[in-house]
């Protein structure tokens, strides 16, 4: 199994995904902290103020979008030896094929901690010279901050396996790509906009994820923080499990 | 790494045996009952015009596919049974499975760390199919004939007794066609079983041993290349300005085709052929034997015309 996730990671390595994956998730959180830290006390803003624990919590919390990166990259992990029969040399070398899987699912857990940590790193370095310019105080260590940062971690982690299981189930790339997308930014923002269906919202993969990083979505409730974080590793194993059920069997021609 | 040569032909461990495999897709049957045998350490051909179900075989035996029925084995095992399945088998089959965007010797270290096998193994495998100099290009930069030494060269990392191709010798030019004949003569010198696929018998048949012919799925024809040749036996060659009746009073058994103005008769002597065409009173201006080359028996035995046809323009096999 060690020698499988080496050659995942050296997969990895060979080509310049990783690279683009790791900017596109510095990109989309830096734009949602400074969205944040920009439009921060002016009128009409429902995020609570960055002066309060609240407020921090939540700046720190919206790095949790770069989760959608690591989703793509999981994915890709697994659609893109289809869309270039590599699948048929992998399988090859590992016939038993639920273990390739699981090297991936291995491989990518801690790809994902890799890249959450790099973006934690990144949101500390933005937001601590940028809220000190504001005379904004801001302690790393207070008001929740270091568990708000270790769940974004997590958080981005988990996502990158639960890119794995939906890889392992839709081999199409482009279908898997658009699919989660799609489900995310849409079907999940309309479930959690909605005030009838809204108390569902948590229970969805996006929805465990904002338990897990803490961020807020006012008027729509979210479990607690550990909850959101097993509940998103639950979706993860279970995509995974179905997805390697049907690999195992799925002629590969 | 193991020493390369020096394997006893009798080793039994890289003995392919097919037995009665079937495969359908949907209401499709790609493979039909199929059995034969490679015996360790020869060099078979396996033949069949496109669609006959090569590919679908080669991938049952090769556990990518799941047969509907039969089995597919490899030194008695399946191959997801074998302990060291790349060091055991070496397999290429489709033109290209590469990612476009990687190296080949970045594609071969990949396999390397999966296998446990040395990283300089790729380097070794790269100069062996002459691929040294683009070992850092990526393979999108890879011409046709790159791919596939690339290919083979995946096969070889684990220095396996036995190598199963899908068609090498596709989109290779006259000289890498040559190239790939030296190299898989050498391949089977050094003792390895080695099932090599091809829809055209001129590709191979100066390599191998043996050929499997099949079509539509089940096997035709299994024997050495001097047995296939015996076994059609004599062509006659029969030219004359009218010979459709004589055509038309041949038995059912005999088989017929058409070239330039020329018939060609399988399976009746001259003799024969000569008493038929006094009865008919057919005008002949030639009527002699010829040993039939293998193409024109593998397109007999196919049931496919091929270039006889093509070239004659005018008649079909009756």
């Amino acid at each position: 199994m060690i020698r499988l996730v080496g050659g995942e990671v050296r997969k990895l390595a060979t080509t310049m995904l990783w690279l683009w994956m790791l900017l596109g998730a510095i990109a989309i959180t830096a734009m949602f902290m400074s969205f944040v830290i920009g439009f921060d006390g002016t009128e009409g803003n429902p995020q609570p103020p960055l002066s309060t624990p609240e407020g921090q919590r939540n700046l720190f919390g919206v790095a949790g979008a770069a989760g959608v990166f690591v989703l793509i990259l999981g994915i890709i992990a697994i659609t893109g030896e289809f869309r270039h029969q590599t699948v048929t040399p992998t399988f090859l070398a590992t016939p038993h094929r639920g273990r390739v899987v699981i090297a991936k699912l291995v491989t990518y857990a801690l790809v994902g901690i890799g890249y959450g940590i790099l973006v934690a790193l990144f949101s500390i370095a933005l937001a601590l010279p940028w809220l000190s310019a504001k005379d904004i105080d801001l302690s790393l260590a207070d008001n929740g901050i270091p568990g708000t940062i270790a769940g974004t971690i997590a958080g981005i982690a988990v996502y990158s396996v639960l890119g794995v299981g939906v890889g392992a189930l839709i081999r199409n790339q482009i279908a898997a790509v658009v699919g989660s997308l799609v489900y995310l930014y849409v079907i999940e923002a309309f479930v959690s906009a909605l005030p009838t269906i809204r108390d569902y919202y948590q229970y969805l993969p996006g929805g465990a994820n904002a338990a897990l990083t803490g961020a807020t979505q006012p008027g729509t409730p979210l479990l607690e923080p550990w909850q959101g974080g097993l509940l998103l590793v639950a979706y993860g194993v279970v995509f995974a499990v179905a997805g390697t059920w049907f690999a195992v069997r799925r002629d590969v021609s | 790494m193991r020493a390369m040569g020096g394997r006893s032909v009798a080793d039994e461990s890289g003995q392919i045996v097919v037995s009665g495999l079937s495969k359908s897709f949907g209401t499709v049957k790609a493979v039909d009952n199929l059995s034969f045998t490679v015996p360790a350490g020869t060099i078979t051909g396996f033949l069949g015009p496109n669609g006959a179900g090569k590919t679908t075989t080669l991938r049952c035996l090769l556990g990518l596919i799941g047969p509907n029925g039969g089995t597919a084995t490899i030194g008695g095992r399946a191959y997801v049974d074998l302990p060291h399945p790349s060091a055991t088998v070496g397999a290429l089959l489709e033109a290209s499975s590469f990612h476009p965007a990687r190296s080949g010797r970045n594609h071969l270290r990949v396999y390397c760390a999966v296998n446990g096998f040395p990283d300089r193994r790729a380097d070794e495998v790269l100069d062996l199919v002459g691929l040294s100099s683009a070992a850092k290009q990526k393979v999108k930069g890879y011409s046709m004939g790159m791919r596939q030494r690339l290919g083979l060269a995946a096969a070889l990392l684990g220095d396996p007794k036995v190598l199963v191709l899908d068609e090498p010798a596709n989109g290779l030019d006259p000289e890498g066609i040559a190239w790939l004949r030296r190299f898989l003569r050498r391949m089977a010198e050094e003792g390895r079983t080695i099932l090599v696929s091809s829809h055209v018998l001129s590709e191979v048949e100066q390599t191998v041993d043996n050929v499997v012919i099949i079509n539509r799925g089940s096997l035709v024809r299994q024997g050495s290349i001097a047995e296939l040749a015996e076994h059609q036996g004599l062509t006659v060659v029969v030219r004359g300005p009218d010979l459709d009746p004589l055509v038309a009073a041949l038995p059912e058994q005999a088989g017929v085709s058409r070239l330039d103005g020329s018939v060609r008769v399988t399976g009746l002597t001259t003799d024969e052929v000569g008493h038929l065409a006094f009865t008919e009173r057919v005008e002949l201006h030639e009527l002699a034997t010829e040993r039939s080359d293998l193409e024109a028996i593998f397109f007999s035995l196919t049931g496919d015309t091929g270039p006889v046809e093509h070239f004659g323009g005018e008649g079909m096999q009756r």
